[in-house]
């Protein structure tokens, strides 16, 4: 019994901590990918503490996490000495059940909640913006509290209740019994329930997504928009050394801690003999645990002053919202764009500027946010059909070009596309196409054509589709030689019965994850968008071999710079686009998001043509010349409402099949 | 149960002013919010009264193929529905089956390996839960380590992602320790003299498990059952990731009718989940209250 016991509980550990120790191993990967290990490296954690935006990420979230647990503790212990001695019932019921809301709400329904709210009020007040830090604060400050209260609570219950009564009966004021005898006693579930707000604010995700503005953006939402591009290994080597850190203080912790032991073994041998213990002993513990209390206080205190002091006085700030992982960030000695622009900046203008740069998952997701009004930001960089639709909806602000004279770089081929027809409003940023990566140890070279490929039944359960309803309607529409800017809902119908016809040969409907399961041979066939294939050619496992070409139709996409409406400084926002462009930075992007640049300072770079090599020079460019006719003929434009929520609605159907 | 009566205690001031803030504070930012999202999903998008949302909900079909290769029509919300709630019934159930055992085991530990373990078991929560995710996927797609492992054993291998099994792996992995943490929490305090008794009365183990533990431990079981459940059922990242993109739940619905900049329509899915939750849970605590109490 007791061996089975050890087992069981060996076992219940491995399954916690195996995901631990695949992401430690990872972190020490040579290359880029998180599924075929190939050689042990430092690489990821130097890269980590070069990289300024992760490290900005990580101190938002320890910002956040301790704001929210402080503030939370303070006010749930007051609530909880409050709720035990109130004594209207109905008020003590109602503020039990409003206690419980949260804790029996999933955070998908109270994330939305508080963002519904904040968005109506701020408009309401005609705010700019309503979401930011102070909204992010106090939703997580919402779902911390009532685990705070339901920790503080029973011990209060479980306190002698002539305790406080016999320290006023000793002279004490009220306060200050509570604070020397009561206090003391509550103490241990006030410090579980703040480690639990700590713990549960570092970790959420769904809240924050929701209730996020611009200028704060913290950790899980980085890594959630990673979705398009990769996610680094870097990621995992950030998660190691936090895990590290917090083994490193629980074992500090543990030294004093000892303490605490032999207090719980002696006060458990109390227990089982006399029920009655001297006062005396009481009081010279709550001594005791008070010098801890402000110990850690004091601790708690300086470390999020600290945090505070790190986020130096900014007099100019820029807001850029970008794609995930679409922008060279300082890795493998590239340059760290942002940071360059920061200095260039204050070395040109003499005065210092801060760039907040945030991520979308998406073009609807960044859409969805700008369209909420809650937000704003300086620049974006969304995909043409997106510009097309915030044209129409006047949520772009004209260009003044005289500010970006670096945009005589871009080739006519790459002006007055339709989504700026008369080039008003965008500067490109990069293009590109989709086309078919393959396994060539899984797949016959006589099948490798075409979208056919995507649907030969012989490759059943190892292909992989787009897991975004445009991109995925888009290879059966191609295929099917329909227009993919159709408003006619059948042509759509037929595209659903050509997908649901591809449904049970699809492995997995991936964005990011096509990178895993392409590299490690576990798909083999999968549409993505050119520049990725290089990314993923470069980590692919010894016995994979990534080939890539482009059926006849398909998808052109641009990726465009612009000004939102609800921009602060134009100019500012105009002097970045144009150092955008300038040469060093554009080589640095290009070579790091591995997309075609329209960009004459790249592609004619000597450098960049050597670091890409001939294969993917060839790939990128290929029919670069003829880019607008493909253009005009094969990419997205933006759907009129109907057309959209329809799309929506079959792609709903699909997935639940 | 014997009441005993106690005389009525003094409220001192700050006992009076110290709930206040917490007060305002759930009043704006937890009952507010939800007025809010009941208005969105009962108005349409200039904010007139209408009840398309709800009707919507209920009433959307799509087609499906059956096993035998006919089209049917079905209910595309009240399927997703279904299905959530199904795969979040069923990780309950694994969880509390994975968690009650190890909550007993560390409740009867020594002190100082209880606060171990306690610790060990939130470290993981620590890390953050996307990465945390990500990482099974490493483990568990068909040409991944557990495969790895299993076919250097000559076991053959065995194909989970992208099926229920491995959405039911990530959520347990997830929830867990909610599971774990509040059973334990009550174990830890259950009075030790009460099973001692219970032998002397002459029970075996299993019948002090069975007639004086297991009763004791129910607060903690149902309020793990409560932080297990609510979260399973609405997580999106999770079935995204594990689930190969083919399991479109609740919190996928929301999230893309959200994206898709249909506020007022995620608004309605979210309402209809929290009404359902909300009934769900009344009638779950009045089962718990009789069990914990009537019963035993």
């Amino acid at each position: 019994m007791k061996k089975m016991s050890k087992i069981y509980t060996a076992l219940i550990f491995a399954f916690l901590f195996a995901p631990i120790v695949i992401l430690l191993v990872f972190s020490f990967n040579a290359s880029k990918s998180l599924s075929v290990f190939s050689g042990f490296s430092f690489k990821w954690y130097r890269e980590l503490l070069r990289d300024g935006e992760t490290l900005i990420s990580l101190k938002n979230t320890l910002i956040l996490a301790f704001s929210a647990s402080i503030i939370s503790t303070v006010m749930g212990t007051a609530a909880a000495v409050g709720m035990h001695k109130l004594r209207n019932r109905y008020l003590r019921a109602a503020m039990d059940s409003v206690t419980n809301i949260p804790m029996i709400n999933p955070d998908i329904i109270t994330g939305i909640s508080l963002m519904l709210m904040f968005v109506f009020v701020g408009s309401r007040l005609g705010r700019a913006t309503s979401l930011g830090f102070g909204t992010m604060l106090i939703a997580h400050i919402t779902f911390c509290l009532p685990y705070v209260i339901l920790q503080v609570l029973p011990k209060l219950q479980q306190m002698d209740k002539s305790l406080p009564e016999a320290a006023m009966d000793l002279g004490c004021t009220p306060m200050r019994a509570f604070l020397r005898a009561e206090l003391p006693e509550i103490l241990p579930g006030i410090i579980t329930g703040m480690i639990m707000a700590f713990t549960l604010s570092l970790d959420d995700f769904v809240i924050s997504y929701f209730t996020q503005g611009n200028n704060f953006q913290t950790l899980p939402i980085r890594i959630y928009s990673m979705t398009k591009k990769t996610v680094t290994p870097k990621m995992y080597a950030l998660a190691t050394l936090i895990f590290f850190t917090i083994l490193a203080l629980l074992l500090a912790s543990n030294f004093i801690g000892d303490e605490d032991t032999r207090r719980l073994r002696e006060e458990r041998q109390k227990r089982r003999g006399k029920a009655a213990q001297p006062k005396k002993r009481r009081r010279e513990l709550s001594e005791k645990t008070k010098r801890r209390i402000v110990y850690s206080a004091l601790g708690v205190a300086a470390a999020g002053a600290l945090l505070f002091a790190l986020i130096p006085p900014q007099p100019q700030v820029l807001n850029v919202y970008n794609w995930g992982e679409y922008i060279s960030d300082g890795s493998e000695d590239s340059l760290d764009t942002i940071a360059a622009f920061e200095d260039w900046y204050q070395e040109t203008y003499g005065q210092r500027i801060q760039v907040n740069y945030a991520t979308f998952t998406s073009n609807e997701d960044m859409y969805a946010k700008l369209k909420s009004g809650a937000v704003s930001y300086d620049v974006i960089i969304p995909s043409d059909y997106m510009i097309a639709r915030m044209r129409e909806e006047n949520m772009l602000l004209p260009l003044d070009y005289g500010n970006i004279p670096n945009y005589e770089n871009i080739p006519d081929n790459f002006r007055n596309l339709y989504y700026d027809e008369n080039n008003e409003y965008t500067v490109p940023y990069t293009y590109g196409v989709v086309g078919v990566i393959y396994n060539a140890n899984a797949v016959d070279e006589a099948d490798a054509e075409g979208w056919d490929l995507l649907w030969n039944k012989k490759y059943a359960g190892q292909i992989l589709q787009f897991n975004n309803n445009r991109d995925a309607f888009g290879t059966a529409m191609y295929k099917l030689g329909i227009d993919v800017n159709t408003a006619d809902k059948a042509d759509w119908d037929r595209a659903l019965a050509e997908l649901k016809d591809q449904n049970p040969l699809v492995k997995s409907y991936v964005m990011d994850e096509i990178y895993n399961m392409m590299e490690s041979g576990e798909a083999a066939a999968a549409a993505y968008y050119a520049g990725d294939y290089f990314t993923m050619l470069d980590a692919q496992a010894d016995n994979v071999d990534l080939q890539f070409y482009y059926p006849e139709r398909t998808n052109y996409f641009v990726d465009a710079m612009c000004i939102p409406s609800c921009c602060q400084s134009k100019e500012l926002a105009e002097i970045f686009i144009n150092y955008m462009l300038s040469e060093e930075p554009a080589v640095a992007n290009a070579e790091y998001i591995y997309y075609a640049s329209p960009n004459r300072l790249v592609y004619e770079n000597e450098d960049y043509i050597d670091e890409m090599g001939e294969e993917a020079m060839d790939i990128l460019y290929q029919g670069q010349d003829k880019f607008q006719e493909n253009y005009n003929a094969y990419a997205y434009r933006s759907l009129d409402p109907e057309t959209l929520d329809y799309v929506n609605s079959l792609w709903e159907n699909l997935k639940i099949n | 149960m014997k009441k005993v009566i106690v005389p009525p205690q003094r409220v001192q001031p700050h006992e009076r002013v110290a709930p206040v803030p917490y007060m305002v504070w759930a009043v704006l930012f937890t009952v507010v919010p939800l007025l809010f999202i009941a208005y969105y999903a009962l108005t349409d998008n200039q904010f007139h009264f209408t009840f398309d949302n709800i009707t919507r909900f209920f009433t959307a079909t799509s087609t499906m193929e059956a096993a035998d290769g006919t089209q049917k029509v079905i209910h595309t919300y009240l399927l997703i529905f279904w299905r959530s709630f199904k795969l979040a019934l069923i990780s309950t159930a694994v969880c509390l089956l994975m968690g009650y055992p190890i909550a007993y085991i560390i409740a009867r530990a020594s002190p100082k390996a209880q606060s171990t373990m306690i610790t060990l078991i939130m470290i993981p929560m620590w890390m953050n839960f996307l990465i945390r995710t990500y990482a099974w996927m490493t483990i568990l797609q068909d040409t991944g380590i557990l495969n790895g492992i299993l076919s250097a054993l000559h076991l053959g291998t065995v194909k989970i992602i992208g099926t229920e099994g491995a959405v039911v792996v990530g959520m347990v992995y997830d929830f867990l320790p909610y599971m774990i943490l509040p059973i334990y929490s009550v174990m830890a305090k259950m009075d030790t003299r009460l099973l001692e008794a219970a032998r002397d009365l002459g029970c075996n183990s299993l019948g002090v498990l069975r007639r004086v533990i297991f009763p004791l431990s129910l607060p903690g079981v149902f309020s793990g059952i409560t932080m297990v459940l609510v979260p399973s059922i609405s997580t999106f990242y999770i079935s995204q990731k594990l689930g190969n993109g083919k399991f479109y739940l609740i919190g996928d619905a929301i999230e893309g009718q959200y994206v898709a900049n249909n506020l007022h329509f995620a608004a309605a899915i979210a309402f209809i989940l929290m009404v359902a939750l909300l009934l769900s849970m009344a009638v779950f605590q009045r089962l718990a209250n009789r069990r914990s109490y009537g019963g035993a």
